[in-house]
C-alpha cells in the first residue's frame, strides 16, 4: 500500500512512541509493539497511522484494549516506506502515531458472524478475539500455511477456524480444517446459505470477490469492510 | 488504500451499519442529496468575496454538519453503528437560528418575492437552498418508511429540523451575499 498524504485537516492527536519489540510471524510479516502513550484508549479493530511528514501509513491495533503495548501486524514490502524501516527498528527507536481511528469494529446481531481476512487482515479479528469474541467463523486467505498467524489464538477463539491455502501445501500442513484455494472459493463451494454479518479484511480484489458473492448468494446479510491495496 | 472497491458495480452499496442495498434505496437517495447539498456548500465557500469571514466560517461548520448527518442516515435506525455516532441534537438547528437572527438584522425588510441569482455567491446560496429543500423531501420520505416498518421516528425529527432552518439560512444568506456584494436583492417585477 502506498502511504498516503496527510489530509490537510487530519487534527487526529499524535504521540511520539518507542518500539518495545519487533518479532518475526513468519518469513514476510512481523508484529512491533509501541509503548503506549497515558490515556490512550482504542476499541478493538480500530486502527492508528504512522506518521512522517505528509506520509502516512495505517495498522490495526491486535489489542487487548488495557495491554501495557500497543502491538501490530505488519507485511514487509521491499519497497515500502514505512515497513522496512519498522522491520529493521530497535527497541527505543522512536516513532510518530496517531490517536486511533476507524469504525471497524464489531458489531453484533442475530445473525451468525462470518470473518474473512487475507495476510495481514487477520489483524482486526485478532483484536476481536483478543477483546473475547467466540464462536464466529474465520477464514483466513494466505497464500502458504507459513503464513498463519495467531492460529492458536483465532483456532481456540473461533467456532470454525478455516485457513485457506491458496499455493500447494504438503500433506496435513493446513490442518483437517483447511482448504486448499481462495476464500472466494471456499464460501461459494463449502459454505451454507444463509444471512450473515460478514466481515471483511483484506485486499481489494478480495473484498471485491466476496462481496459479489455475498450478493448473489447470501442475500440478507450485513458486510462491513477494511480495504488495502 | 484504493478509492474504488468495485463492491458496487452490480448497483448495490453496504450501509454504514453493514446492510447491502440497491443504490435506488430511499436511504440512498436522502445521504445522497445530503453530501450533494455539502458539495454546493463548498463551492458556495469557494467562491466567497474577501471580508466574508463570518460567512465562511458558518458554512464550514455547517459543512461538518452535514457530514455527521449524512453518517446518521447511512446507518438503519436504532443499529449499533449508528449508535457509535454523535447524535444530532435540536442544538443544530438553533445554532442556524442565531445565525439567522444575525444577518437578517443588517438587511432591509423583505416587502416583495425576490428571484434567484445576483452576485455569484447568492446564486450559490440559491442553489444550495434549493438543493437543501429537495434533502429535507428525501430525509422525510425515508423518515416515513422508517415509521411504515415500526422503527422510531425520533432520531429524525432534529435531523429534519435542522435541514429545514438551513433552507431558510440559504435564503437570508444569498441576500446578505447580494448586499455585500452591493447589488441588493433581484425583485421578482410580476
Amino acid at each position: 500500500m502506498m502511504p498516503r498524504p496527510t489530509p490537510a485537516n487530519d487534527i487526529r492527536p499524535r504521540f511520539v512512541v518507542a518500539v518495545t519489540a519487533v518479532r518475526w510471524l513468519s518469513e514476510g510479516t512481523f508484529e512491533i509493539r509501541l509503548e503506549r502513550p497515558v490515556g490512550f484508549k482504542f476499541l478493538p479493530g480500530q486502527k492508528i497511522s504512522f506518521v512522517d511528514g505528509a506520509l502516512r501509513r495505517d495498522y490495526t491495533l491486535l489489542g487487548p484494549v488495557d495491554a501495557p503495548e500497543l502491538a501490530l501486524c505488519v507485511r514487509h514490502v521491499p519497497d515500502g516506506l514505512f515497513s522496512p524501516r519498522l522491520s529493521r527498528a530497535r527497541i527505543g527507536d522512536r516513532f510518530q502515531i496517531t490517536a486511533p481511528f476507524g469504525y471497524f469494529t464489531l458489531k453484533t446481531s442475530g445473525r451468525p458472524a462470518v470473518f474473512v481476512a487475507t495476510g495481514t487482515g487477520i489483524a482486526p479479528f485478532v483484536a476481536f478475539a483478543n477483546a473475547g469474541a467466540r464462536g464466529f467463523d474465520l477464514l483466513h486467505g494466505v497464500r502458504t500455511p507459513a503464513e498463519l498467524y495467531y492460529r492458536d489464538l483465532l483456532f481456540t477463539a473461533a467456532r470454525r477456524y478455516i485457513p485457506c491455502v491458496s499455493a500447494a501445501a504438503g500433506d496435513g500442513e493446513i490442518g483437517p480444517e483447511g482448504f486448499a484455494g481462495r476464500v472466494d472459493r471456499f464460501l461459494s463451494t463449502q459454505y451454507p446459505d444463509g444471512a450473515y454479518d460478514f466481515f471483511l479484511c483484506g485486499r481489494i480484489q478480495m473484498i471485491r470477490d466476496v462481496t459479489r458473492l455475498i450478493d448473489a448468494r447470501f442475500s440478507g446479510s450485513r458486510v462491513f469492510i477494511e480495504a488495502y491495496d | 488504500m484504493k478509492i474504488y472497491t468495485q463492491t458496487g458495480d452490480q448497483g448495490k452499496t453496504s450501509l454504514f451499519s453493514g446492510e447491502r442495498v440497491v443504490k435506488s434505496d430511499a436511504r440512498i437517495h436522502a445521504y445522497g442529496d445530503i453530501d450533494e447539498l455539502n458539495s454546493v456548500v463548498g463551492a458556495l465557500i469557494a467562491a466567497l468575496l474577501p471580508d466574508s469571514e463570518a460567512a465562511e466560517g458558518q458554512l464550514k461548520e455547517i459543512q461538518s454538519d452535514l457530514f455527521q448527518v449524512g453518517a446518521w442516515l447511512a446507518a438503519t435506525s436504532g443499529s449499533e453503528a449508528q449508535a457509535r455516532l454523535n447524535s444530532i441534537t435540536i442544538g443544530y438547528s438553533q445554532r442556524i437560528e442565531s445565525w439567522i437572527d444575525g444577518m437578517d438584522a443588517q438587511l432591509p425588510e423583505l416587502k416583495s418575492f425576490i428571484l434567484p441569482g445576483g452576485h455569484p455567491t447568492a446564486a450559490w446560496a440559491h442553489i444550495a437552498r434549493t438543493v437543501c429543500r429537495r434533502a429535507e423531501r428525501a430525509v422525510i420520505l425515508l423518515a416515513e418508511q422508517e415509521a411504515a416498518a415500526g422503527r422510531s421516528f425520533e432520531g429524525f425529527a432534529p435531523i429534519v429540523a435542522f435541514i429545514n432552518r438551513l433552507s431558510d439560512y440559504f435564503f437570508v444568506l444569498a441576500r446578505w451575499l447580494n448586499q455585500h456584494a452591493g447589488m441588493g436583492d433581484v425583485q421578482w417585477q410580476g
